[in-house]
């Protein structure tokens, strides 16, 4: 007989405002095996867990159900509660009742409660079968891969390097640098950026652990945190790399107008790299108008891209600077100019007469042909009046967007994108550089558009995360993986044929055949065991008579409310 | 009476639909509290003895829910997920109950919104198809 | 032997940097002012543009950083001298006197109970009170209680002593005093976040002439389920809910008198407390004076939008003239000047007005960095060494990052101090 207990978390108002507690917990207490059921302000807090602990000790548990947010944040923590407390880890049981409940049935404080009754009995019907697990280590390949030799690229695989790790940097394009390559000086100092990048080939080229592969492209990727093999192809051969982790690093591109403001039939206006490439020339607009916001924060595409005012007003400061006859316009619907340095360029450029005017989506400005050039009309909303501005050039900043081969990637590596196709990090505040998927790592204008300084700063991120199991050593593999029992297992082979990671193979044991799991390639999705014929497959902590338990209960608690 | 309120099972997957319905948690979407969750590693682990098994037991509705084509963190998982369903429909239409009773849809970890549409839009379903006739039947 | 480093600073930035620096295998001695862990965003409610539970997220980290075995606490203390050169670096830190034995203290919190001083409590910005021995916050890291010696009337006096009577653990020591430790680092990292500007410098925002003007960081405990409401929304003044909000952007940043630079994250935190505002408070019309909407990060546009859509958040691009009091001193009336040159000066009347004040280098960075010997900018906030290192500071050894390096929301704190780990292991292999 399992000895279980419950513990119902208030999260202080998040789950008690609309789940009554105490009647959870009564009702938790008349379950199946249930020894003690408890509750806690916040269970997660120091306090909460050393009264579980306690909890566990006093009563001699051997499962533990807590009832509170989500596993995917919560998990390892109660998980190591249960350790601290003699229990294997494998014998708890996590059930939702914020995300899935308290959140997000405000409204309906007696039907959360019923629901929150149910989810525990489904919870504890699972948690009664659990068995205690050993988890297999496995061991990282010294090595790391990075994708992407732009900034972000670059300044990680150096940092890699130098931390003494055998680093591969691929980079499809025949040069390294990246966008930056594109720009001739940095904000907000306005150093060379090919010194930057000069400095970081230069680091890389003199180290021993450093290669580069220029002209490559990732056409294959295979593995698990640890021992990844990355296939690259270029220049009619193919490569395959062994890694330990994998930072992805591709940047993002310039978006091209679509013809928005006469892009492409006025040769007066051009895009903001193009901008660039022309102050690199030494070719200095007199009069120039930047145009914000184009292609962005509209209907279509509703984010800011963050850098390009900050590009607008470093620019702008370049043409005045150079040219005191100079007359410089920006036209913007905020200036996104955050924090200290940016700040100080939109003080300058104010301060050396840039003007800058405020336009409102309900009206967009217009480029207008006129016999002695061109013209850009714009109602500015803080003097509420049309503008008329003469100008030589008109510049466009538009946002940054996804590379086009960006959702490829993102397939071969099994990381999600959101809906720009800017890759989605594991959490947005907590883990910034992280996947979901363990051992590969994002950093850089892939994850979203990013100043040279968050590049960097985020390239160093990914480098130190990406570098921790392989100073480690080894990675410790959860213990869901799949197996068969012989004595069920007809040897038919459908599990063969429906894993993903051809990580069954039929064995002859004992004069038996039967499926055999290889538990370092086995990933623990189940698919097996739904091919099973049998029900001879199983994954350890989702066994079809687990979760069959946990239909039961939820059978058996909706007749009893009946 | 009361109006009928359906017990609904759903699978969601760990790495998508999971969270997909705890991002509707964390933005606060309001649902009906008819559907409990079992999370499961992958979508194609749903074996379609559980959805017999829920819809016998007189489970009214059975959602199973993963990551979308072409996204699903063990590669190839969904596909299975997306042929093996539509079979145990068949199945359960032959036995005389409402195939409708199971859906199967993808939902990924930033679709809270999604998540929200697809458990009130299955929840009114099954209040159009009313009691599972299977409830209460004792075996 | 691992080499050691000393992290400065127990907020966010600092607890990433340590958890990573831990990983990584370092010895990491984790420096902290205060009596906990947690930093800033241990006061938050929600956090933008996610709205996930500040506590709920930060909790488990401040958990695994105490527990990890390569992480030593050395919270109510203060790093005073820096000697030696990198990488032999000697650290100097002062513990100072708790007055309880933090191995036997079991944060009970009977002595709490019955202690008879009471102050003002920081943590909850001042709103409520707290005693003289007391827990920052109830789930502070460590859990242990700390007698506040300035006001403590045993300490002050040596009559009272109820503490000492009620503690069954035995862990009430008067007479500890404090103690010194020397580390010997091999680098250092500053992580020492930031302050909220005093907002009663700014007279005319009426902070402190008027009971219903509060700053934001007040406002967010007043928001918080374990804050001095327990989580209802309601005005200083007549405990009454507001039906009426407003706030004010830029207090004292973006202004040549004050302070020059954006604070970089108030034009979210105060979108994000007007749609927490709403949710507390189903009919309160919410209105946000605002110069320019700074929403660059991911999901932050569609998270304005959201709010002013969905929870009817009302944007004014303006900037109060005056606040004055309302009618019997409950509300305030904002003057301000609306639209377009041809706007005009309009007054209205608020239940609550929320400023966002500037936020500074936290109090005590300056002589911080001038006992470490590091360059400071303009505005105050650490210098990076050059462009190719940015979270290197000014002297060889010592890294840096969070908002003690310029203003930045949390993601960008905890990427650049994952960073820093990155770079004290380039450093400490050899490496420039």
């Amino acid at each position: 007989m399992a000895r279980v207990g419950v513990f119902v978390c208030h999260c202080g108002l998040n789950i008690a405002s609309t789940v009554d507690i105490e009647k959870v917990v009564a009702y938790a207490r008349g379950l199946p095996d249930v020894v003690v059921a408890e509750h806690n302000l916040y269970s997660c807090s120091e306090e909460g867990l050393s009264s579980i602990r306690k909890s566990i000790e006093k009563n001699k548990l051997d499962r533990v159900v807590v009832a509170a947010c989500t596993p995917r944040t919560h998990e390892p923590l109660f998980r190591k509660t249960c350790e601290l407390a003699g229990v294997n880890k494998y014998l708890f049981e996590f059930v939702n009742i914020r995300e899935h409940c308290a959140w997000i049935h405000i409204k309906e404080p007696l039907s959360a409660t019923d629901k929150a009754e149910k989810l525990i009995a489904m919870g504890v019907a699972k948690a009664r079968l659990l068995e205690p697990q050993k988890e297999t280590e496995s061991s990282v390949i010294p090595t790391a891969v990075v994708i992407g030799g732009g900034l972000t690229g670059l300044t990680a695989a150096a940092s890699l390097a130098a931390q003494g790790i055998d680093t591969h940097l691929i980079e499809r394009e025949e040069k390294l640098g990246g966008v930056l390559g594109d720009v001739e000086v940095i904000s907000p100092e306005f150093s060379k950026s090919g010194d930057l990048i000069g400095q970081l080939v230069k680091e890389l080229k003199g180290s021993r652990h450093a290669k580069v592969h220029l002209g490559a492209k990732v056409v294959a990727v295979s593995g698990f945190i640890g021992n990844f093999e990355v296939t690259v192809e270029g220049k009619g051969k193919q490569e395959k790399i062994p890694a330990g982790a994998i930072i992805l690093a591709t940047g993002a591109q310039e978006f091209m107008p679509k013809g928005e403001y006469g892009f492409k039939e006025m040769p007066e206006v051009v895009t903001q790299l193009e901008l660039e490439r022309r102050l690199a020339s030494g070719n200095v607009p007199r009069r120039a108008v930047f145009i914000q916001c184009v292609g962005s924060r509209q209907p279509g595409r509703e984010y800011c891209s963050r850098i390009c005012c900050n590009a607008s007003l470093k620019n702008a400061l370049r043409i005045v600077r150079t040219r005191p006859d100079s007359r410089v316009s920006i036209i913007h619907r905020d200036i996104m100019s955050y924090g200290t340095a940016s700040e100080r360029l939109y003080r300058e450029a104010s301060d050396r007469g840039v003007v800058f005017l405020r336009y409102g989506l309900e009206r967009i400005p217009k480029v207008v042909r006129k016999k002695d050039g061109v013209v850009v009309e714009v109602y500015d909303e803080t003097i509420d009046e049309m503008v008329d501005l003469d100008t030589d050039l008109v510049v466009l900043a538009t946002p940054m967007v996804s590379r086009e081969d960006a959702r490829d990637l993102g397939k071969l590596l099994k990381v999600p994108l959101d809906k720009y196709g800017f890759f989605l990090e594991a959490h947005v505040k907590l883990r910034p550089v992280e996947f979901a998927t363990d051992g590969v790592f994002i950093a850089g204008s892939a994850r979203w558009p990013s100043s040279v300084t968050e590049c960097m700063g985020q390239g160093l991120a990914a480098a130190a995360k990406a570098s921790i199991p392989i100073r480690r050593g080894k990675v410790v593999v959860e213990a869901i993986t799949a197996s068969a029992d012989p004595d069920r297992c007809a040897a038919c082979g459908n599990c063969v044929i429906a894993c993903p990671y051809e990580a069954i193979e039929i064995v002859e044991e004992h004069g038996k055949r039967y499926a055999k799991v290889n538990e370092t390639k086995c990933k623990g999705c189940g698919t097996c065991v739904a091919a099973c014929p049998n029900d001879a497959m199983q994954q350890r902590g989702f066994t079809s008579q687990q979760l069959s338990s946990m239909i039961d209960a939820l059978i058996k608690s909706t007749e009893e409310e009946t | 009476m009361a109006e009928f309120s359906p017990t609904i099972l759903a699978f969601c997957c760990n790495w998508c639909s999971y969270a997909g319905a705890d991002l509707a948690g964390v933005s606060r979407l309001q649902m009906p509290p008819n559907i409990h969750i079992i999370r499961v590693m992958c979508s194609a682990s749903v074996k379609p003895e559980y959805v017999l098994k829920a819809i016998s037991g007189g489970v009214d509705g059975v959602l199973v829910l993963g990551c979308h084509i072409g996204d699903c963190h063990y590669m190839t998982g969904n596909h299975r997920t997306a042929k093996r369903m539509p079979l145990v429909q068949k199945v359960l239409k032959e036995v005389g109950i409402d195939e409708k009773r199971l859906r199967l849809d993808w939902v990924s970890a930033s679709e809270g919104e999604k998540f929200q549409k697809v458990v009130t839009d299955f929840v009114d379903e099954v209040k159009q198809l009313g009691p599972n006739p299977m409830r209460g039947v004792k075996w | 032997m691992p080499k050691k480093v000393v992290v400065i600073g127990g907020g966010i930035a600092g607890i990433q940097a340590s958890l990573d620096l831990a990983d990584m295998g370092f010895e990491v001695h984790l420096v902290e002012r205060t009596p906990s862990i947690g930093g800033r965003m241990a006061q938050l409610d929600k956090t933008f543009p996610t709205n996930d539970c500040s506590m709920c997220i930060l909790s488990p980290k401040m958990i695994m950083c105490a527990g990890h075995e390569n992480v030593k606490l050395h919270t109510y203390s203060e790093v005073e001298e820096v000697r030696g050169q990198f990488p032999n670096l000697k650290v100097r830190i002062r513990e100072k006197a708790r007055y309880v034995n933090i191995a036997k203290c079991t944060g009970c919190g009977d002595c709490i109970a019955k202690c008879p001083v009471k102050v003002p409590d920081e943590f909850e910005q001042k709103l409520s009170n707290r005693k003289a021995i007391y827990l920052p916050f109830p789930q502070a890291v460590p859990r242990k209680v700390t007698i506040d010696g300035e006001v403590c009337r045993m300490i002050k006096t040596g009559k009272c002593g109820v503490c000492k009577k009620v503690c069954q653990a035995g862990a009430i020591e008067y007479d500890q005093k404090d103690e010194v430790v020397e580390i010997d680092a091999s680098a250092i990292v500053v992580a020492t976040g930031f302050d909220i500007m005093d907002a009663s410098l700014l007279p005319q925002y009426g902070f402190g002439s008027c009971k219903d003007v509060v700053v934001s960081l007040q406002f967010e405990r007043l928001l918080s389920a374990s804050g001095p409401t327990g989580g209802h929304l309601t005005r200083p003044s007549d405990g009454r809910t507001p039906k009426k909000l407003a706030f004010v952007q830029c207090v004292g940043s973006r202004d040549e008198r004050m302070h020059k630079y954006c604070s970089s994250v108030c034009c979210m935190y105060a979108t994000k407390e007007s749609i927490l505002a709403r949710e507390h408070v189903a009919d309160i019309d919410t209105t946000i004076f605002y110069m320019d909407m700074r929403a660059v990060g991911k999901g932050f546009q569609e998270f304005v939008q959201r709010a002013e859509k969905l929870y009817g958040v009302r944007y004014v691009r303006s900037r109060p003239a005056s606040v004055q009091p309302g009618k019997d001193g409950k509300g305030v009336l904002v003057t301000y000047e609306t639209k377009g040159l041809a706007g005009e000066q309009v007054t209205e009347q608020f239940d609550l007005l929320v400023l966002c004040p500037a936020l500074l280098p936290s109090r005590g960075s300056k002589a911080l960095a001038d006992r470490l010997g590091l360059k400071l900018d303009e505005d105050g906030f650490l210098v990076a060494k050059d462009i190719r290192h940015p979270v290197d500071s000014t002297r060889k050894g010592v890294l840096v990052c969070g908002f003690a390096c310029a203003p930045m929301d949390i993601p960008d704190s905890v990427a650049q101090a994952s960073g820093v780990a990155a770079r004290v292991a380039e450093i400490l292999q050899g490496g420039g």
